[in-house]
């Protein structure tokens, strides 16, 4: 929950108590429950505090560039560890002292700063190579460690960032699997004791994750890929593995809680959702579908696929158990390839797969929609969306006339905008 | 406090040390070790945006024979030197494992067929100072121009190599950008 709504909670509880609607007991419990939180500091605050602290660092290291020639090495070293120990020595006190949260952001980007500053001196000073990969992975390992004892969202975020940078640009064959993207999933996992017995993140980290995640997984994938002896031009097969990736995005084993959050604070379901009716619509195209089942037929003789498929069968059968039915829904355009390439197992029933694609994608569709009016978890306006977008694929595709076509857009046109507001009605009826 | 935070942060300090004062002792160590080659090079004048501006050190030898069974290898390589009777380094071979003796450079082999490999350094960059840089970078055009070559001094020891320096007609670099400041300033 973001600081304003706490705030605006626990001015609520007394009413809510003056009124009965709460009892005493309730209302300290509410009260300790949100305390900590409601005390801490405003966005402002952290970002100015994170603002001071980049300043500090860039103008660090924009010193360090001009190259203080006239110096030896030793005083230009140590240049380079003075201001780290000074940062350090303020994350030492922050952290001993129990800062406030502004503080301890300040400390821990400065501190992360001034270590990436410090290596940036050392290979200035002897002239080292511009493998640059090389220097951000020293940079971010180090950092790591401050986004958990500091608890900072800023270094949080610049190590999401730099992971996934790194991982991207290491899609490079010839390179040992721990110097390649192969080793993301590792850092990933590396961020994890950051939310050790914390609140878990905001929806904005949660965003900048997920889009990051996904940049670095599917450059995992990739890399997997080519370890494989698949070489980039059978992009279906990447794409089928990036399609698997997305349906396990979609299906993220969540708690209790989580699952009763928002959309909005579940991007790996957005993000995984979009994808997956992306490929799910173009692959209604026959073209499409022939390659994707000969893509199909790549990704299987993959170890990494197989592992891919192991994964997503683990997380299907935890949804399953925790009847998770819209986001079943949606992750299952990524099994029919897969199935109709078990059947037919040559590539030649390219139209069939992009017909049962048709066909599955509308009932994915009306399945999100009924969902809502069965009381489940759902996402209507979603399945509306999917609908409508497949008639146009299919009309886009068809050999019917311009003024065919006209017509045919603007009655889905309209028929998506009634629904919108009958849903958008429905929704105000419910909540009286 | 809990002690296991402050555990892990003075973990993380101990790191943020260690690492950097690890490649000082390396390169200190080759620096002061090793042994004195000079490559004839080529350079010109780019800019790293966390380091400041830097001459591109090129040395000219980038291929080099290699064992023919070696055929679409990428990786980590070394190259054997030799001085010749000039005084200066050139690659005789490239081998795939460490060798036993001799003077070696660990490089990066980037393509290998018929025997033959392609290969980058180990170095490819000599920083200067930002007021130095434009100068240099026109005595580096200059000198490109003329028929003395351009040698990068770089020390080797234990297949791990240093740049120490870039001359020209026997004297650094950095004695002829003074003398060029001084003519340009006094002429």
């Amino acid at each position: 929950m973001s600081a304003s709504r706490q705030r605006w909670l626990l001015e609520q509880i007394p009413d809510w108590e003056r009124e009965g609607w709460l009892t005493a007991e309730g209302g300290v419990r509410l009260r300790e429950r949100y305390a900590l939180a409601a005390s801490g500091p405003g966005l402002g605050q952290i970002m100015l505090g994170a603002l001071g602290a980049l300043l500090v660092g860039s103008g660090l290291i924009a010193i360090i560039g001009h190259n203080w020639d006239d110096f030896s090495r030793p005083v230009r070293l140590l240049f380079a560890f003075l201001p780290l120990l000074a940062a350090q020595m303020f994350s030492w006190q922050a952290l001993r002292g129990g800062a406030a949260a502004w503080v301890r952001e300040t400390a821990a980007l400065l501190q992360a700063l001034t270590a990436g500053a410090c290596l940036a001196l050392v290979s200035q000073i002897y002239h080292l190579g511009g493998d640059w990969p090389d220097f951000l992975r020293a940079w971010f390992l180090l950092s790591l460690p401050l986004a958990w004892v500091l608890r900072s969202e800023a270094v949080t975020l610049f190590y999401l960032m730099a992971t996934a940078i790194w991982a991207v640009d290491q899609y490079d064959s010839g390179l040992a699997w721990q110097n390649s993207p192969v080793i993301y999933p590792l850092l990933l996992i590396g961020l994890l004791p950051r939310w050790w017995r914390q609140p878990p993140p905001g929806a904005v980290l949660r965003w900048f994750m997920a889009l990051n995640a996904g940049l670095g997984l599917g450059a995992a994938v990739s890399f997997a890929a080519k370890l494989g002896s698949l070489s980039f031009s059978k992009f279906n097969a990447v794409l089928l593995l990036w399609s698997v990736l997305a349906a396990c995005f979609v299906l993220l084993p969540l708690n209790a809680r989580g699952m009763a959050e928002s959309t909005r604070r579940k991007p790996q379901v957005v993000l995984g959702g979009l994808w997956l009716f992306g490929y799910g619509l173009a692959a209604t195209f026959a073209d499409v579908g022939e390659d994707l089942l000969k893509g199909a037929d790549s990704a299987l003789r993959l170890p990494a696929g197989w592992l891919l498929l192991v994964v997503l069968a683990v997380f299907v059968a935890l949804a399953v158990r925790q009847r998770r039915w819209a986001v079943l829904a949606i992750a299952s355009v990524v099994v029919l390839p897969l199935l109709v390439h078990a059947v037919f197992p040559s590539s030649s029933h390219g139209g069939l797969l992009a017909g049962l694609f048709t066909f599955h994608l509308a009932g994915v569709g009306l399945t999100l929609i009924l969902l809502d009016f069965a009381g489940r978890p759902a996402a209507p306006r979603l399945g509306a969306a999917v609908l409508s977008a497949l008639v146009l694929a299919r009309m886009a595709d068809s050999d019917l006339s311009l003024l065919a076509k006209g017509i045919v857009f603007i009655i889905v046109g309209v028929a998506f905008l009634a629904f919108n507001f009958f849903m958008s009605r429905r929704r105000r009826e419910v909540a009286r | 406090m809990k002690t296991l935070p402050l555990v892990v942060f003075a973990l993380a300090v101990l790191a943020q040390w260690l690492v950097p004062l690890a490649a000082i002792r390396q390169h200190e160590k080759v620096l002061v070790e090793g042994q004195l080659v000079r490559l004839k090079c080529t350079a010109p004048d780019p800019y790293d945006p966390l380091r400041g501006r830097y001459l591109a050190v090129r040395p000219e030898a980038t291929e080099a024979d290699v064992d023919k069974e070696l055929k679409s290898y990428r990786g980590p390589g070394y190259a054997m030197l030799a001085i010749g009777a000039d005084g200066l380094a050139s690659v005789t071979r490239l081998e795939r494992q460490r060798p036993a003796e001799g003077l070696f450079v660990r490089v990066r082999v980037r393509y290998a067929h018929e025997g033959k490999a392609r290969f980058d350094w180990p170095f490819d960059r000599y920083y200067l100072n930002e007021t130095l840089a434009p100068e240099a970078d026109r005595w580096l055009a200059d000198s490109l121009r003329s028929t003395k070559a351009v040698l990068a001094e770089v020390r080797v020891l234990d297949g791990r190599a240093v740049l120490e320096d870039l001359s020209l007609d026997g004297k650094s670099f950095r004695e002829h950008l003074k003398q060029r400041l001084k003519t340009a300033k006094d002429p």
